[in-house]
């Protein structure tokens, strides 16, 4: 314990640094930006700062990257709450309290509401992280191939099963997910898979080019279908953060605890993100808080619920990131790319061989929270008058920095039209309803998964009842099974409430 | 069976299509087996065989109609909101999709800065914003932006482009000292 104490003052010492403190306050206000701006989302924001870290020092690019991935968080319930436009879609759970609280005149407080969670939460899931990281780090050395199978497998169900919408789309998409990242020379045989012939094709597809274009070229394309008709936003003079006293915010302690950490165990599992604990989060407040019946009325437990939940998950999720090497979502995907861009591969040595720079990262994690929360106070009305620009003109921008993205990972054009590709991809699947997130995170987990399972395959004789006869890939399957099977059985028992309701109806009700 | 139930079940077909397609080639995936080894193609074609078997499935439940869509765990945390449904301009989606294949074509040529000044321009009229002034300025502003963000600050490698328009590129490096 007291070596963990000592490596993170270093790392405070370290992050304290001109050049530190400039990359994580730059992180911090395009993070706001980045949430603050509905065409943009945050892991588009985290992919297309990456070109900008290439030259970076590898602690500084982490920290900024970083910075923005807590700040993205927090920037989009500014409009949510003022426009009832979610910058995010984390966002949405706020249009529900957050939005009707300003309705009722008290937008201010409802600000103050999202700062105090967004703090407390990440505060929170920031000393898990701290505490967790190292502990697991050393289990995970136990890890062979078999446990790190069932811990992806696991990491792909979730993302699966957790999410919403149709369940079978989801499932098309990460199997068109880990079918992209099948392209290109495979790592067990060395033969060539799907390459038709081409050399870039060969070197495989980089998950970034699928990142932008799903999320990027996509989603500008979406809007652009629309013809950019945003709702023309309200002139707000006033808009300000205030505070909750000390004793609201104690009269909600265990409802800050609970949201912050189950936001921090949905942030550790890999393949759910900062939406899903946002969600999940106010969903159990709807089903089992003490005001239950009040939610969707403008009340705080609405606002700091899903907003404590989606900050404490930017510490759960680098938790299995740092520990296993394994990125749970798709900010922390890039951020893991980043590591790898400078020659150092995240996973349990990394506590051992780079230990600075990880404690530097924790620490910026702290420092970055406080800052969030300043810029967040003092600068809202600079932050949210960037939603008067013109949309095609933040869109045009958009797709320069898509088009740097692709033509910077490899200097190819082959990458931008593969870009391209995907960004067609990316809106049809959001035309036809087909989730983008499984399909990333089939992109980015993919090579994991067949890795670790043809690893498995060759070191135990091809048994495949290897992954459920020892212990901890056993219990993570078991754990697996019982995720897939929830959305069944939230079917049924949804069928089964709604049968006694429409009886109790009189007919042709 | 109605119109809707076929029109559903389109996405799956084409899903179902494009497994078949992706099987062919998987299985001219070339190597040299040897006993024990399950092969580079096993990993693809389950993935494959996987998402065959759910497009069936799917097309099946939709044109029998027996069994109910399952939904993930956090659509039951969403609360039914009043979609605003948003007018379409597909002739603007098109010209969107023409514009970034465009870029594509001319970026080797022109080079970077001149094809994305040109991309800019055109992308902020097909978006219906006009205010001419502004267009010619942020366009400029952004291309000279990204020149100084990536040549000069970042180094990251882009499209110089083909001569004559070369030229350009070499101009505004030497402008912003890249």
């Amino acid at each position: 314990m007291s070596d963990v104490l000592i490596l993170l003052g270093h790392g405070f010492l370290n992050c304290f640094t001109v050049s530190h403190m400039l990359m994580l306050l730059l992180g911090i206000v395009v993070g706001l930006l980045v949430g603050v701006l509905p065409g943009l989302t945050l892991v588009m924001g985290v992919a297309l700062t990456l070109p900008f870290t290439y030259h970076m020092d590898v602690t500084a690019s982490i920290v900024l990257l970083t910075a923005m991935y807590v700040s993205g968080t927090y920037g989009g319930a500014f409009t949510a709450i003022l426009f009832k436009i979610p910058g995010e879609p984390i966002d949405v759970p706020m249009l529900w309290d957050g939005y009707t609280m300003g309705r009722k005149g008290k937008p201010a407080k409802a600000l103050g509401w999202t700062l105090v969670a967004a703090l407390g939460g990440g505060l929170l899931s920031a000393v898990i992280m701290v505490l967790l990281t190292q502990p697991l780090a050393h289990f995970a050395l136990r890890f062979s191939t078999p446990e790190y199978f069932a811990v992806l497998v696991f990491g792909l169900s979730s993302v699966v099963a957790l999410g919403s919408g149709s369940l079978a789309n989801a499932l098309i998409s990460l199997c068109v997910g880990i079918l992209i990242a099948s392209v290109g020379t495979d790592e067990t045989y060395g033969a060539y898979r799907f390459t038709f012939g081409s050399p870039i094709l060969a070197d495989g597809i980089e998950f970034l080019v699928v990142m932008v274009g799903a999320y990027g070229i996509g989603e500008v394309l979406s809007r652009l279908e629309t013809g950019f008709s945003t709702r023309p936003i309200e002139k707000i003079s006033n808009a300000r953060t205030e505070l909750p006293s000390w004793r609201e915010i104690s009269a909600l302690k265990w409802m800050f605890a609970r949201a912050s950490v189950l936001g921090n165990i949905i942030g550790i599992i890999p393949g759910a993100g900062a939406t899903i604990a946002s969600f999940v989060s106010y969903g159990m407040e709807s089903q089992f808080g003490k005001r239950r019946a009040e939610m969707g009325t403008g009340i705080a437990e609405g606002i700091v619920a899903p907003q404590a939940a989606a900050t404490a998950s930017v510490g759960g999720a680098l938790v299995p990131l740092l520990a296993l090497g394994i990125p749970g979502s798709g900010a922390t995907a890039i951020i893991l790319g980043a590591f790898m861009l400078h020659g150092i591969q995240p996973g349990p040595q990394v506590m051992m061989t780079s230990a600075p720079i990880v404690y530097t990262v924790f620490a910026s994690v702290f420092v970055g929270l406080a800052l969030m929360c300043v810029v967040g106070y003092f600068a809202i009305r600079p932050l949210v008058k960037i939603l008067d620009l013109p949309e095609a003109v933040v869109s045009a921008y958009v797709m320069t920095l898509c088009f740097v993205g692709a033509l910077s990972i490899r200097n190819s054009v082959t990458d931008l039209w593969l870009m391209i590709g995907f960004g067609v991809i990316g809106y049809l699947f959001e035309r036809f309803k087909f989730p983008v997130a499984p399909l990333v995170l089939g992109v980015i987990l993919g090579p994991l998964t067949e890795a670790a399972f043809m690893n498995s395959m060759i070191s135990f004789g091809n048994d495949w009842t290897v992954f459920f006869t020892r212990p901890i890939s056993g219990f993570v399957m078991v754990c697996t099974a019982i995720i897939l099977a929830l959305p069944f059985l939230q079917r049924t028992l949804s069928g089964r409430k709604a049968v006694p309701a429409t009886e109790g109806q009189a007919p042709g009700a | 069976m109605g119109k809707t139930a076929l029109r559903q079940t389109l996405p799956y077909v084409v899903g179902l299509i494009i497994s078949g397609i992706l099987y062919h080639y998987a299985q001219q995936i070339d190597y040299t087996p040897r006993q024990g080894d399950l092969g580079p193609d096993f990993w693809p074609k389950v993935t494959i065989g996987v998402m065959a078997l759910i497009c069936l499935i799917e097309i099946g439940r939709r044109l029998i109609g027996v069994g109910q869509e399952t939904h993930g765990i956090a659509e039951t945390f969403e609360k039914e909101e009043e979609e605003e449904v948003a007018e379409k301009h597909p002739w603007m989606l098109g010209g969107g999709i023409v514009l970034v294949l465009t870029y594509a074509v001319v970026v080797t040529t022109l080079g970077f800065l001149l094809s994305t000044f040109i991309f800019l321009v055109s992308f902020m009229y097909l978006g219906r914003y006009r205010n001419h002034l502004a267009i010619w300025l942020t366009a400029t502003g952004i291309t000279l932006g990204a020149a100084l963000l990536f040549m000069r600050l970042a180094y990251v490698s882009l499209p110089r482009g083909a001569p004559p328009f070369d030229a350009f590129t070499d101009f505004i490096r030497l402008i912003i000292g890249a």
